[in-house]
């Protein structure tokens, strides 16, 4: 019963299939959103308001021929696709939904899960890099040095700007962070530069505009996905549709104090929240142009870490005094 | 410095309507004279051959079909034509000028052979008196000749 | 380590084929081999081959987005041959359709400078108010592209009072919405960090390497053939020229920004002082024997057309000089010591339209790799025995 429970956990919800459909879910949503604010009307055809829009892309890649370059390394380039959605699903598991209780300590819900989110949801750097690589190609060459270019800019800021309300709430443990802040709702306040750092950091992080050097299209070509098509390329949109959602569920459960209220206001809260934060990203994303990736280490260690280093000070203040 | 200059545009955006058009459910009227694809008036042509002349892409072809009747057909190739109007210019016929442009653009079809317009007529007398007040209605592309 | 990245022929930066081969070493660009050709179309043979009337509509298909500035320029230069002149009126709509031309290529180039820097919201603003543009272009003449307004000895088709109306209150809101644009490519500071410094180009070099257009009048050099060598219009329409001294590609939108805001006043001015009077001229079927050069003032720069003509009513030989080519040059200066991630921006701040500039052909075996520069009499020889031999034109049945 428990195997069979656990199963559905992993395959349905908040496994896979729930992943798959909410990604998809997210992904319209942001597109919807920049092409409004663009006062344009984004996908509008597939399904009602163009829900289905994503999903039809998926299942068109899916169908596509795959060409592998002749001089690449066949079985990296095939296994990355495959390793890179089963990271970022695994980091889905660890956020705090229901079924997770903050008393008992299990597999989902440990001490210092934080940590390892922040871990698995660096490792797409890395293979996206090792994409660029293995397709010999000189753009993707070009893009995987971006790639781990912009990682040495936007890791420190992020780490430092999410880890500080774990600090404040005394915990490394994300269920336990969540209801620290469901119980005393002001002390979100002190945490807002943190919110704007790590909002700003995860953009860099899903490479999308203004850090959206990496596979900038008018430079070269497709950057690190450059070579791959059919079914590599729908896996790895999928991942980067999940690592949206893992990532602005991260935020959301830190700054925004989780999503209480068991199944069904649970859910509804991670909905909420998960949409505000995306809402802002893609308000970010229509609003500033690209920048070179020498701009953006530039700006992320005079700018973003010396706001990240306030902002753990602030933190600290606030624990000597308060609490 | 100033961070975010675009914002408060962007924001206003989001509560209009958008600009872009629902083609193919909603389509924009063309204005007055608007070039579309050219046809002919047979009773007016006078078969002076100035249109075929001045073709810069060779799409209207003349040709007797019968010299005693003085019967003509001209074959307008619309896969060619690059609708300048050009011809409407050179038609010498007046008040109402033989050649005329109407307002279809959507022309699209399978086979370029499909996209031609053929006319087989009797060549009008220059000069006549009777003419017609009103020009009859453009041809549909369905029917691709006419007497 | 150098490497030799390759910009094209196909690349998503480009509008249009043309090879840009760029050594690097890292990121930075050390020097920068331009190959042309990829786009060649024959026209200036085709133009040979047709009546004055025809070649209208031919050179107004050289370019899509500058169509009228090739058929004005050929159309001044012809009717210099057949020593005709249009009547005022005529002048005035010509090149009223001539500013309006240059109003939607800016705007098209503006948004086209956002795509390329990543900045797509400012590409999908300036793309719509474009299309306010080119629904004023197509009530006055028909078609939104390739206006076909010209005819020899005037323009064909008259404005009425609506159609002035109409076109003073799309200005009007167009003239908003550049200032509003201004404000925008000045301060947003990632836009600005792009543009500033990227593509320098000092006004030495740019005298030297005979850079035309808003490439050159962005490194202060104050040259525009509207003012420098005024025809039929310009020496009555109170404008100014617009320059910038920063050399760089924020000066070229600067520069093209400003002239978005001239043309306004050009276009308002011609508006309200149209003089009544027909609109053509009656133009003769032939030409007598003579040669001129005829320029104009395009979106991109300086367009040279030379027409010599030998007393029958198909030109003799038509050459044609876009304003694109003159900048090659200055390009590969511009190249050289920026990024890689520049290269788009800078190629395109000269606004290319290659399809314009496609009129020479270097012949490259393509086994060998070897290069062969073959005399243009020796050329014309090949071709003229190409098309002795070609099917009669009455029978000629068009391929499959």
């Amino acid at each position: 019963m428990a195997v069979l429970k656990t199963i559905l956990y992993l395959l349905v919800y908040p496994g896979l299939l729930f992943l798959f459909v909410y990604a998809t879910f997210c992904e319209w949503f942001d597109r919807k959103v920049y092409a409004r604010l663009q006062n344009r009307m984004g996908p509008t055809h597939t399904g009602r308001w163009g829900i289905l829009q994503p999903i039809a892309d998926f299942v068109k890649l899916l169908a596509k021929e795959d060409v592998v370059p002749e001089r690449a390394d066949k079985t990296l380039f095939t296994l990355l696709p495959i390793i890179g959605l089963a990271i970022v699903a695994t980091a889905g598991l660890l956020l705090p939904l229901w079924p997770y209780s903050e008393d008992a300590v299990r597999m989902i819900s440990f001490s210092g899960d934080i940590i390892v989110l922040l871990y698995l949801l660096s490792l797409p750097t890395l293979i996206f890099f090792l994409a660029g690589w293995s397709s010999t190609n000189l753009f993707s060459t070009i893009g995987g040095t971006r790639v781990l270019t912009m990682l040495f800019g936007y890791e420190v800021p992020l780490f430092m700007a999410v880890l500080s309300p774990a600090i404040l709430a005394n915990s490394w443990r994300l269920a336990e962070i969540a209801h620290f802040y469901q119980k005393k709702p002001l002390l979100i306040l002190p945490n807002l530069l943190g919110f704007v750092i790590a909002m700003i950091c995860v953009q860099a992080k899903l490479e999308r505009t203004p850090f959206d050097i990496p596979h900038a299209e008018t430079e070269i070509v497709g950057g690190t996905f450059t070579e791959y098509s059919g079914k590599k390329l729908a896996f790895f949109r999928l991942m980067i549709d999940i690592e949206l959602v893992v990532s602005s569920g991260l935020v959301a459960a830190v700054f925004l104090a989780g999503f209480p209220g068991g199944p069904g206001i649970g859910l509804l809260n991670f909905v909420v929240k998960t949409l505000f934060v995306i809402f802002f990203l893609s308000l970010i994303r229509a609003l500033t142009s690209r920048i070179r990736v020498d701009q953006v280490v530039t700006f992320a260690w005079k700018t973003l870490a010396p706001l990240a280093v306030l902002q753990l000070l602030i933190v600290i203040l606030i624990k000597g005094l308060l609490l | 410095m100033k961070v975010a200059v675009f914002l408060p545009e962007l924001l206003r955006h989001l509560f209009k309507k958008p600009n872009t058009v629902d083609y193919p459910f909603k389509k924009l009227e063309v204005p007055k004279d608007f070039r579309g694809t050219p046809f002919l008036h047979p009773d007016i042509c006078i078969a002076c051959r100035a249109c075929e002349r001045d073709c810069p892409a060779e799409a209207i072809e003349i040709t007797s079909v019968n010299e005693a009747e003085k019967k003509f057909k001209m074959v307008i190739h619309n896969d060619r034509c690059i609708h300048c109007a050009q011809c409407v210019d050179s038609c010498p016929t007046n008040p109402v000028k033989a050649m005329e442009m109407d307002h279809l653009f959507e022309t699209a079809g399978f086979d370029r052979h499909d996209l031609k317009m053929e006319w087989i007529f009797t060549r009008a007398i220059p000069k006549r008196e009777a003419k017609p007040a009103v020009p009859p209605p453009p041809p549909s592309k369905t029917e691709p000749a006419q007497s | 380590m150098k490497f030799t990245i390759p910009i094209g022929p196909q690349h998503p930066a480009l509008k249009e084929p043309i090879s840009l081969r760029m050594t690097v070493e890292g990121e930075v660009i050390k020097d920068a081999d331009i190959r042309l050709g990829y786009n060649h179309r024959g026209l200036e043979k085709l133009a040979e081959e047709k009546t004055w009337i025809q070649n209208i509509y031919l050179t107004e298909r050289i370019c899509g987005i500058c169509s009228h500035s090739h058929s004005t320029c050929y159309v001044q230069g012809v009717e210099k041959l057949m020593e005709i002149a249009p009547p005022k009126r005529g002048n005035y709509i010509r090149y009223l359709v001539s500013e309006l031309e240059r109003v939607h290529s800016h705007l098209l180039w503006l948004g086209v400078a956002g795509h390329e820097a990543g900045f797509d919201s400012f590409f999908m603003y300036t793309w719509r108010d474009r299309e306010v543009v080119m629904d004023l272009l197509e009530m006055i003449s028909g078609n939104r592209v390739h206006y076909a307004m010209n005819t020899l000895g005037g323009v064909r088709r008259d404005l009425d009072e609506l159609q002035i109306k109409k076109i003073l209150d799309g200005l009007a809101v167009l003239r908003t919405r550049t200032e509003f644009y201004f404000k925008i490519g000045a301060s947003e500071p990632t836009f600005v960090g792009r543009l500033a410094g990227v593509g320098y180009l000092s006004r030495e070099k740019a005298l030297a390497l005979c850079a035309v257009g808003p490439t050159a009048r962005a490194s202060s050099i104050s040259a525009d053939v509207r003012k420098d060598d005024p025809h039929a219009v310009y020496d009555e329409v109170p404008f100014d020229v617009c320059t910038a001294d920063t050399c760089d590609v924020l000066g070229r939108t600067v520069v093209r920004i400003k002239e978005l805001l001239e043309s306004y006043k050009i276009c308002e001015f011609l508006l309200k002082n149209l003089p009544t009077g027909d609109i053509a001229v009656k133009a003769p079927r032939r030409a007598k024997p003579n040669e001129v050069v005829s320029r104009y003032e395009a979106p991109r720069g300086e367009n040279m057309h030379y027409i010599k003509s030998n007393g029958s009513d198909k030109p003799e030989r038509l050459k044609v000089r876009a304003p694109t080519l003159a900048n090659y040059p200055a390009t590969v200066e511009m190249l050289k010591s920026g990024f890689i991630a520049d290269i788009p921006l800078i190629f395109a701040a000269i606004d290319p339209c290659i399809c314009c500039a496609e009129r020479t052909v270097e012949l490259v075996n393509g086994r060998t790799g070897e290069e062969k520069i073959v005399r243009f009499s020796e050329l014309r020889k090949l071709a003229d025995e190409r098309f002795k031999n070609r099917p009669v034109k009455r029978n000629a049945v068009w391929p499959f």
